[in-house]
């Protein structure tokens, strides 16, 4: 029971002493024109881009697959830099000191991000309805949410991943923005999977956010959650199974650094 | 800074142009957004405006193009003073007889230069992957289009440095200033697509009218009246740009020295 406790807490501060340090630099108006300017101007950028490019009736495809995108910004930005600040801040080798449970640091990692993401979807969904005229009517409001959390949890576990990644390379920024970009393209959020090459769809529904995205548009076309319940599974699944590849390769270089004595070495 | 100070001190602005572009091929973030971001733009730009025919793709090469300088110049230009004190090599710099301003005019020399190169990478994607036969349809204008809208561009940069040293609040609105000049300065679609209101604002961006210049001279859609018009636009700009970027030097200099703040954030 004290282990749990124990463990309980460091989840808890871990997840909250990171997240405040991530944005220590800011202040709240600059936080808070980061989740909301942004987000806007992106989507703007791209629904813009989206209808002249087909035409106006297709805007809720532009609005939603951009507005889930957002929760990359958390996911792979927030995440990447949470774990990879450690290094830079020379905060790493406390961590592999202490003897704390190193699946709780790493969850703790992920869990203010979530939110964090999610919020930012949530926001850009409200964009979307206020300035852009999404049309949620038909919308199963309740199922939508459950997407937008579980496109945000598996958008955060490639974070996760790439925040290992950036424990052993010092162009992290170059990684991030890298995969962040390539998203746009291959999670279908701009471009409709069925125009994709064979290949790139390949590769596609390996990542995170494909799915979701699919999700969500049917289900502001009227589907219902049982619909789109195996996009969602599937979703879940993509995301889990980066968050254990992220734990395992975390726990390796944890490892592979103490054995070479390159833990903080640039 | 004046136009003569230009002139007198052209030598000092090649090197150190050709110094910080050796510098940065060694850095990810800044090959990034001078080069992979834009190119990943044009990709998508192509994409989605594949049914638009040739005119449409040129426009993306060009406005993908256009979205890497303005990227550069916000992102790295902006914080090119900050890169010195990073460094440590900021109080030496400017305590050279070199006037200041001038170094970090050929450093956006380079970031400039650099974000031209994905406009060409550009337009070798269209050509070889999606197959398409693009030509500059007013080549000449389109080259003095260039030099008008580098030379705007480096002077509205002059800008937006000593304003972010000044002024670390705003540096932290980054993140949030890249794509609203996509939107409101037609890099990608044409500004007419947009809200009325939102149009004397572009009108008051200089990379608006770069845009306007090389998307018109490149797909021959604009007369050369309005292509002139353009360039004089890009012209005062730059003029206005240098004769602030002039004053915002001199006070935080002073400022600096005053304050003996030079070496810190």
């Amino acid at each position: 029971m004290k282990t749990f406790t124990n463990n309980l807490r460091l989840f808890w501060q871990g997840a909250l002493l990171s997240y405040v340090a991530l944005f220590h630099w800011m202040r709240p108006i600059q936080y808070a024109a980061s989740k909301i300017l942004m987000p806007l101007a992106q989507m703007f950028f791209f629904v813009y881009l989206g209808t002249y490019a087909t035409s106006a009736d297709n805007r809720s495809f532009y609005i939603v697959g951009n507005a889930l995108q957002i929760a990359a910004v958390s996911g792979i930005y927030g995440m990447t830099m949470s774990i990879g600040g450690d290094r830079d801040n020379g905060t790493l080798g406390y961590i592999f000191g202490t003897p704390a449970n190193r699946l709780v640091v790493f969850m703790g990692r992920a869990f203010m991000n979530i939110m964090d993401g999610a919020l930012g979807v949530v926001i850009a969904f409200f964009w979307g309805v206020v300035l852009m005229g999404l049309d949620l009517s038909n919308t199963n409001i309740g199922a939508l949410a459950l997407i937008i959390l579980i496109t945000t949890i598996s958008t955060c576990g490639l974070g996760l991943l790439m925040g290992c990644l950036a424990l052993i390379t010092v162009n992290v920024m170059f990684v991030n923005n890298f995969v962040y970009f390539m998203l746009l393209i291959f999670s279908g959020a701009n471009i409709p999977l069925a125009d994709l090459p064979a290949w790139i769809r390949a590769i596609s529904y390996a990542l995170p956010l494909t799915r979701g995205i699919t999700a969500a548009r049917s289900l502001v076309g009227g589907a219902s959650l049982a619909e789109i319940a195996p996009l969602l599974w599937g979703e879940l699944g993509v995301g889990l199974a980066y968050f254990v590849l992220g734990y395992f390769l975390f726990t390796v270089f944890e490892v592979v650094a103490k054995r070479r004595g390159t833990l903080e070495v640039f | 800074m004046n136009v003569r100070v230009l002139v007198k001190y052209w030598r000092t602005i090649l090197i150190v142009a050709e110094m910080n572009i050796r510098q940065q091929m060694t850095d990810g973030f800044i090959l990034f957004t001078v080069l992979f971001q834009p190119i990943i733009i044009a990709l998508l730009g192509l994409w989605m405006l594949k049914d638009k025919g040739v005119d449409a793709a040129m426009f993306v090469v060009v406005g993908s193009g256009l979205t890497g300088l303005w990227s550069s110049l916000l992102f790295i230009s902006g914080g090119s003073i900050n890169a010195e004190r990073w460094s440590g090599t900021l109080e030496s710099l400017v305590a050279v007889p070199t006037p200041f301003e001038v170094i970090v005019f050929g450093k956006n020399l380079a970031n400039v230069i650099q974000s031209l190169v994905s406009m060409v990478l550009g337009y070798f994607i269209a050509v070889w992957v999606f197959g398409y036969s693009l030509t500059i349809q007013q080549p000449l204008l389109f080259f003095h289009s260039v030099i008008l809208s580098v030379i705007a561009f480096i002077s509205f940069g002059l800008i937006i440095a000593p304003v972010f040293v000044m002024n670390p609040g705003v540096r932290a609105w980054q993140n949030a200033m890249e794509f609203p000049v996509y939107v409101l300065c037609g890099f990608l679609f044409p500004v007419a697509l947009l809200p009325g209101w939102t149009t004397p604002v572009s009108y008051l961006l200089p990379p608006y009218w770069a845009a306007v210049a090389l998307h018109g001279t490149s797909t021959g859609g604009a007369t050369v009246n309005e292509t002139l018009f353009a360039w004089g636009m890009m012209a005062l700009f730059s003029l206005i740009d240098l004769l602030i970027a002039s004053r915002l030097f001199k006070i935080m200099l002073y400022k600096a020295r005053a304050d003996a703040t030079l070496g810190m954030e």
